[in-house]
């Protein structure tokens, strides 16, 4: 049996409450993952409906917690994890009145202590939650859990070269503008300036075009981001919900969000930290404008001149990788970006002999002449390639349990489905083997 | 056909733009050399037709049409205008547009800000964890004084041809009966909304009603300085009565015929009724409207305007607001609202 108990200080209570009500913006449920782990041994996660947005917060063991105890058993299918699944609702309600109280007065929370129960002869899984108040008064709630695997969604940090880093603040004043009704925001840099575009695809005739919401464009010096550095005249669409959830939570946080992104239709992670909780969100990209330009990229940047260089190579790896599709990748993160790099560098070179001539034969590239499904619209809930499954390389003992992943990983054109089943590189890890959409039936 | 100008008073424009939003969802604007006319006509309820000078919230306005008159006809949704101006409440300008995007007719509001130059002292209500950022957003903000943020907000509109709009007219109503100035319109919308609140509460506890639109309330004024405002339903009859009001002299320039117009002017018999204290029942001019629509067009308040009421006996109230700072002449500012009046 599993036995995992922790308690909270009065802060990180209100703190996980702000977290929660930031995860409701994603999904219905929260999935928690326990480990014994000693940095940040708890993560709460919830992944959205169509799998294009996840969002993460794993909790420090240090700052969060005033103490944390997990073991775990051999019969874990899942080796020294535990995981399981809960309604935001219903976590939201146990710990709703505790933030509020903890903003407006003294907080009459003294220590939270959370433990399951998952003991065999009981019949069912229970989470319970203790709020011990003042005056000596203790507040129990037992909430059914689910026990399932938890998903998370891999990103590549290596890949993703381009970035910011803003105020979160700033950045709040600016998200209210947007309107309600908009659904999608454009991430654009030009002449030294970002510019977030709020917009609806829906084109409406006649009267209803006055329904149309409000299309709202905010322009910001580069020099207001902390640090900002963009390919010019790239779009990088996100959903605009997501990103104002993010950024109003953000804001609670207090202190600067970071973007990191490679290119359209690839990934892209907003990321920040403070009192002991690190947030990381993996959103889906779009790229629905369409004049994202590839000849001879410009940067926008507040990098110095100096790193320019080392930068570029990196980029065009990038261009040549959107144009065609990618070879198999070792699913192993550590070995991943030197790799990458190389492979990089290598098709610079190249990439101007090799335009319709033979590839070359060391090359993992396959020459796929025009790849048409670049011109297809751009289809976000495809289930096709981007939920493919990968083995969490993070974890110290891959083979001991099975975690399913998101990966940032190029949708693999089914023209080329060898490429897909290429042997498994023993040295490296093993090749992802089923699709997530086969998985029905396991967990859900 | 081209039309842009900066915006001086956006305080103004974005308390109009919320006054008529109340009513409609769509607006008529005309748009030409003199003025800005912002029109709304829902399909049930008060009608508002609105002339904004253009000096009272624009500046350098510069307007061309093919059209007859140099005008531009448009159809404005009010909620996404009124969302744009919101934006532009603490910018440093605004300018606005007729502009075309993707075959869409917008306006386009450009709004620029520099928000950030004061940040307020940020984490007073929690101490933890929060020491370190105060530090680093002083020094970040420090840093971002001279710079400016652009905002854009394209609000799509619909251009209307001249004949399209040829068969719309300004409703014609009879000589008033009774012209009086309104007390604050603070005061009278809430005691206004607490009747029509009252009257729907007890007409569900009674189960009946009289039909579908809402409770009536009955508005009357006389020539002597008295508006009352009434509401009587099966359980109860309340009155509010104000007194001392003013009625303003009509210019004999403005009335048909001039002094003899104005000796035989519905307003001059009335004057000979009733009393100053407004207790007989004599000499008072009455209308019924819907509650909620009323308490819809009090809405105008905002605007802090002076409002003169028109009664024309059992037949209709018409509103005329003046805005602020506006003498009577060529360039005035008014919004004239049409309130039919419902039958007993």
């Amino acid at each position: 049996m599993t036995v995992l108990s922790f308690s909270l200080t009065p802060d990180a209570t209100g703190r996980m409450y702000e977290l929660l009500v930031c995860l409701a913006k994603f999904g219905d449920s929260v999935s928690l993952e326990a480990r014994s782990e000693k940095a940040s041994p708890l993560t709460i996660t919830a992944l959205n409906l169509s799998r294009t947005a996840y969002a993460s917060f794993a909790l420090d063991a240090k700052t969060f917690f005033i103490s944390y105890d997990f073991q775990a058993t051999s019969s874990l299918k899942n080796g020294d994890r535990f995981t399981c699944q809960l309604l935001n609702k219903a976590l939201q309600s146990v710990f709703k009145s505790r933030a509020n109280e903890g903003r407006s007065r003294e907080s009459t929370v003294e220590r939270c202590d959370v433990s399951i129960q998952d003991q065999p002869d009981k019949t069912e899984c229970r989470l319970i939650v203790k709020m011990l108040c003042k005056h000596g008064l203790t507040k129990t709630y037992r909430l059914t859990y689910e026990s399932v695997e938890v998903m998370h969604a891999l990103f590549d940090k290596s890949a993703a070269t381009q970035g910011w880093r803003i105020s979160a603040r700033v950045l709040r004043e600016y998200v209210e503008f947007f309107g309600p009704k908009t659904e999608q925001l454009d991430l654009l840099a030009q002449d030294g300036k970002a510019i977030f575009t709020s917009f609806t695809e829906k084109i409406q005739d006649g009267k209803e075009v006055l329904k149309h919401p409000l299309e709202t464009a905010i322009t910001i010096h580069v020099e207001d981001f902390e640090e900002f550095h963009m390919q010019e005249n790239m779009h990088i669409v996100v959903s605009v919900k997501d990103f104002k959830a993010i950024v109003a939570h953000a804001e609670t946080m207090r202190g600067s969000i970071s973007a990191q992104f490679s290119f359209p239709n690839r990934p892209l992670q907003f990321s920040y930290q403070n009192s002991g909780i690190y947030c990381e969100f993996t959103l889906m990209t779009d790229d629905v404008r369409g004049a994202t330009s590839t000849a001879n990229a410009k940067f926008v940047s507040t990098r110095s001149s100096s790193r320019q260089p080392s930068v570029v190579p990196v980029h065009s790896f990038n261009r040549t990788y959107s144009e065609m599709p990618p070879p198999a990748r070792p699913p192993m993160n550590q070995s991943f970006g030197s790799q990458r790099q190389s492979h990089s560098l290598g098709s610079q070179n190249r990439q101007n002999s090799m335009a319709e001539s033979d590839p070359d034969p060391e090359s993992l590239f396959v020459s796929g002449g025009e790849d048409d499904s670049r011109w297809d619209p751009p289809a976000l809930d495809n289930d096709d390639g981007e939920d493919m499954l990968g083995w969490d390389s993070n974890y110290e003992n891959p083979g001991a349990s099975f975690h399913p992943q998101l990966e940032d990983r190029e949708p693999v054109a089914p023209a080329e489905p060898s490429l897909q089943q290429t042997g498994t590189q023993a040295t490296e890890g093993l090749e992802p083997t089923q699709r997530l959409s086969q998985l029905h039936g396991m967990f859900d | 056909m081209r039309f842009r100008a900066s915006i001086t008073n956006i305080h103004t424009f974005t308390k109009f733009t919320a006054s008529l939003a109340t009513l409609g969802h769509i607006a008529w604007v005309r748009l030409d050399e003199k003025d800005v006319r912002f029109t709304v006509i829902p399909e049930n309820g008060s009608q508002v037709w609105s002339v904004l000078a253009k000096d009272a919230v624009f500046d350098t306005y510069t307007i061309q049409s093919a059209a007859p008159g140099n005008t531009i006809n448009l159809e404005v949704p009010l909620a996404p205008l009124q969302r744009a101006l919101k934006s532009a409440q603490n910018g440093t300008a605004a300018n606005i547009r007729l502009t075309k995007k993707d075959n869409i007719p917008l306006l386009s509001l450009t709004i620029t800000t520099s928000t950030m130059n004061n940040p307020v002292p940020h984490g007073t209500q929690n101490d933890t964890g929060v020491e370190e950022f105060r530090e680093e957003s002083v020094d970040f903000f420090g840093s971002r004084q001279d710079r400016e943020t652009v905002v854009t907000q394209d609000v799509p509109i619909r251009v209307l041809a001249p004949a399209s709009v040829q068969g719309i007219h300004e409703p014609v109503c009879r000589e008033p009966d009774v012209h009086i100035v309104l007390p604050n319109l603070m005061q009278l919308k809430s005691i206004s909304d607490r009747f029509t609140r009252l009257a729907s509460s007890s007409k569900s506890k009674s189960g009946f009603g009289a039909g579908s639109s809402g409770p009536k309330l009955e508005l009357s004024g006389n020539m002597h300085g008295c508006l009352r405002l009434s509401l009587s339903t099966d359980a109860m009859r309340i009155k509010s009565l104000w007194t001392g009001l003013e009625n303003p002299e009509l210019d004999p320039d403005h009335v048909s015929q001039g002094e003899d117009g104005l000796a035989n002017h519905p307003s001059t018999r009335m004057k000979a009724m009733g009393d100053e204290t407004g207790e007989t029942d004599e000499g008072w001019a009455t209308v019924r409207v819907e509650g909620k629509d009323w308490g819809r067009v009090l809405s105008v308040g905002r605007l802090g305007g002076r409002v003169i009421a028109c009664f024309c006996h059992d037949h209709a109230l018409i509103l005329y607001v003046f805005l602020n700072g506006e003498g009577p002449g060529e360039g005035e500012s008014v919004l004239t609202y049409y309130i039919s009046s419902y039958s007993a």
